[in-house]
């Protein structure tokens, strides 16, 4: 039961500072890179009118994502952000799966990949309401209802990234905590599958996906 | 008379467990109860298909279960649990591990017969949905259950971490406070996202069409009631994992106990009121579907402003911990 709340770091001395890098979780970031490269390799691979399995499963999930994208921003901003959104959604969808295979980890049961996420979409967010309103009435927003309400307005706005980012990585971090007590409690025996099913599969799903619908919408909040 | 630190943890070990399951017995059977109830109506509207409907009843009502069976496991394991390190600490921590699972455990019990009662009931209206109701239940009251996820968390945290020897006097209430802040603030957040995963159901029931939009923006509003769970989770884990330097004055702990309450209280209200506006966004999209992306930005900015209150008592419990 040591492992709870452990993590494996690497600490490099600089200058008299420590840089903490924390391993694992960026070897598991690449493999999850590694493994969209070659799906996306493998679905694009000789293209055919007629799509072989794997070519037709590449456009089910983009078209799927396209639509989403499209429904929530409109025609003209969903060319622009919805290969953003199916990039984010597959790169989450795997990274949830990821903790399935044994000795693999999910990295987005590190605080640091869900944050770095949240404040991306956070800045996209921002930098497409920016664009598409102006700046002065970006700013105006801001000291609606009553100028003195800017505050309460702004710490609304980076909550949001609190909210986005700790609900991924809590369920995430949740699940293989759960999973870790149960096998240590039953010696590994009979219950664990069930918890990966869950954990892993089905509740990673929805969390891939809510993730992605939130940052949808954000930026369909900032835009409009 | 004076105590040993192993009776303290003991005695503190067996209330943990006590509050656990008996807190965490009330919310499931609520839930449970309005399942069976709408399932009664539904087979008295529609006796022929009351096989369908039993079936769907019993699968709700098990997911419904699932909270108080978190609960059932925190208190096992406070019972039966042998602990190496015996330190007065450990008495606080579980202590809190019990109060956040009873209290974490009730609003995603009740939350989640909501779903399940409302699908049994659209099966009877809408026979042919019937799996598609089946399922989207199913993904709700999965959803309802992140707030009781996150209690359990963060009681086996509670539960299992050495937190080694940090100083005694103001750590205690900050377990305590950590268990109050997470447990309490789960209650609103589960009862609301249930609220929004049962007019979902309905809503397909009415229109089984519309299954796509009304299961998006479920799973959206559910996510934004579930902000205020959240935030107890984010004031839990500060109160948790930040090192408090030593001190004899009563103040500061009673100030790390107030950041949970405070935290705790304050999410009850924002949890429920989004579930709310979740609920009428999910129930009108079902019958206006052309329309959702109206109906989402109004559902969205509600909740951004029922939101803020939460807001205000995460802002004074981050005072109380770093500031006071």
């Amino acid at each position: 039961m040591g492992e709870l709340g452990r993590l494996h770091q690497l600490i490099i001395p600089v200058f008299g500072h420590n840089i903490t890098i924390n391993l694992e979780v960026m070897v598991m970031t690449w493999i999850v890179f590694a493994l969209l490269i070659v799906l996306g390799l493998f679905a694009s691979h000789k293209r055919n009118i007629l799509p072989r399995p794997i070519q037709a499963l590449g456009e089910l999930i983009v078209s799927l994502l396209y639509d989403l994208t499209e429904d929530a921003l409109g025609e003209e901003l969903a060319q622009k952000y919805a290969p953003l959104i199916c990039a984010l959604f597959m790169f989450l969808l795997l990274s949830n799966w990821l903790g399935i295979i044994p000795h693999l980890e999910e990295p987005t049961k590190d605080l640091n990949t869900t944050l770095g996420l949240g404040v991306m979409g956070f800045l996209i967010a921002h930098y497409a309401g920016i664009k598409s309103k102006g700046f002065k009435a970006y700013i105006k927003e801001y000291f609606q209802p009553i100028f003195f309400m800017m505050p309460l307005n702004l710490i609304g706005e980076l909550a949001k990234i609190v909210s986005i980012s700790f609900r991924l990585f809590g369920n995430i971090m949740g699940g293989s905590i759960i999973i870790l007590v149960v096998s240590y409690l039953t010696y590994n025996l009979a219950l664990p599958p069930f918890l990966y099913g869950f954990f892993g599969l089905f509740v990673g799903t929805i969390q891939a996906f809510v993730f992605t619908m939130l940052t949808v919408v954000y930026i369909s909040v900032q835009v409009k | 008379m004076e105590l040993e630190v192993e009776t303290v943890i003991k005695i503190a070990a067996y209330t943990g467990s006590g509050i656990a399951m008996g807190l965490g017995a009330v919310g499931a059977a609520i839930g449970e109860g309005y399942t069976a109830a709408r399932a009664n109506l539904a087979v008295s509207r529609n006796p022929k298909i009351s096989g369908d409907i039993f079936k769907n009843m019993l699968v709700g009502q098990a997911v419904a279960e699932s909270a108080s069976i978190f609960a059932l496991v925190i208190a096992i394991l406070l019972l039966f649990m042998d602990f190496a390190s015996p330190s007065l600490l450990k008495a606080a921590a579980f202590l809190g591990a019990g109060l956040c699972m009873g209290f974490g455990a009730i609003g995603s019990g009740v939350g989640s017969g909501y779903p399940g009662g409302e699908s049994c009931f659209g099966i009877s209206q809408q026979p042919q949905a019937g799996s598609q109701l089946t399922t989207n239940m199913l993904i709700g009251s999965a959803v309802c259950q992140t707030p009781a996820i996150f209690s359990m968390v963060v009681a086996l945290m509670l539960i299992f971490i050495d937190f080694g020897n940090a100083p005694l006097t103001p750590t205690w209430a900050a377990f305590v406070g950590a268990g109050l802040s997470m447990g309490l603030a789960a209650i609103g957040s589960g009862y609301g996202g249930g609220l929004a995963a049962g007019a979902s159901c309905e809503g397909i029931a009415r229109t089984p069409q519309a299954v796509t939009s009304v299961t998006t923006i479920m799973l959206v509003g559910q996510a934004v009631s579930q902000t205020p769970s959240i935030f107890g989770l984010l004031v839990s884990f500060i109160l948790m994992f930040k090192t408090f330097p030593e001190s004899s004055m009563l103040a500061t702990p009673m100030a790390l106990l107030g950041a949970g309450l405070c935290m705790g209280f304050g999410g009850i209200g924002p949890g429920i009121g989004n579930g709310m506006a979740a609920e009428g966004a999910v129930r009108w999209v079902a019958r206006n579907v052309e329309h959702s992306n109206e109906l989402m930005r109004i559902m969205l900015v509600g909740q951004a402003v029922s939101q803020s209150t939460a807001i205000y008592a995460m802002v004074v419990s981050l005072v109380l911990i770093f500031v006071v």
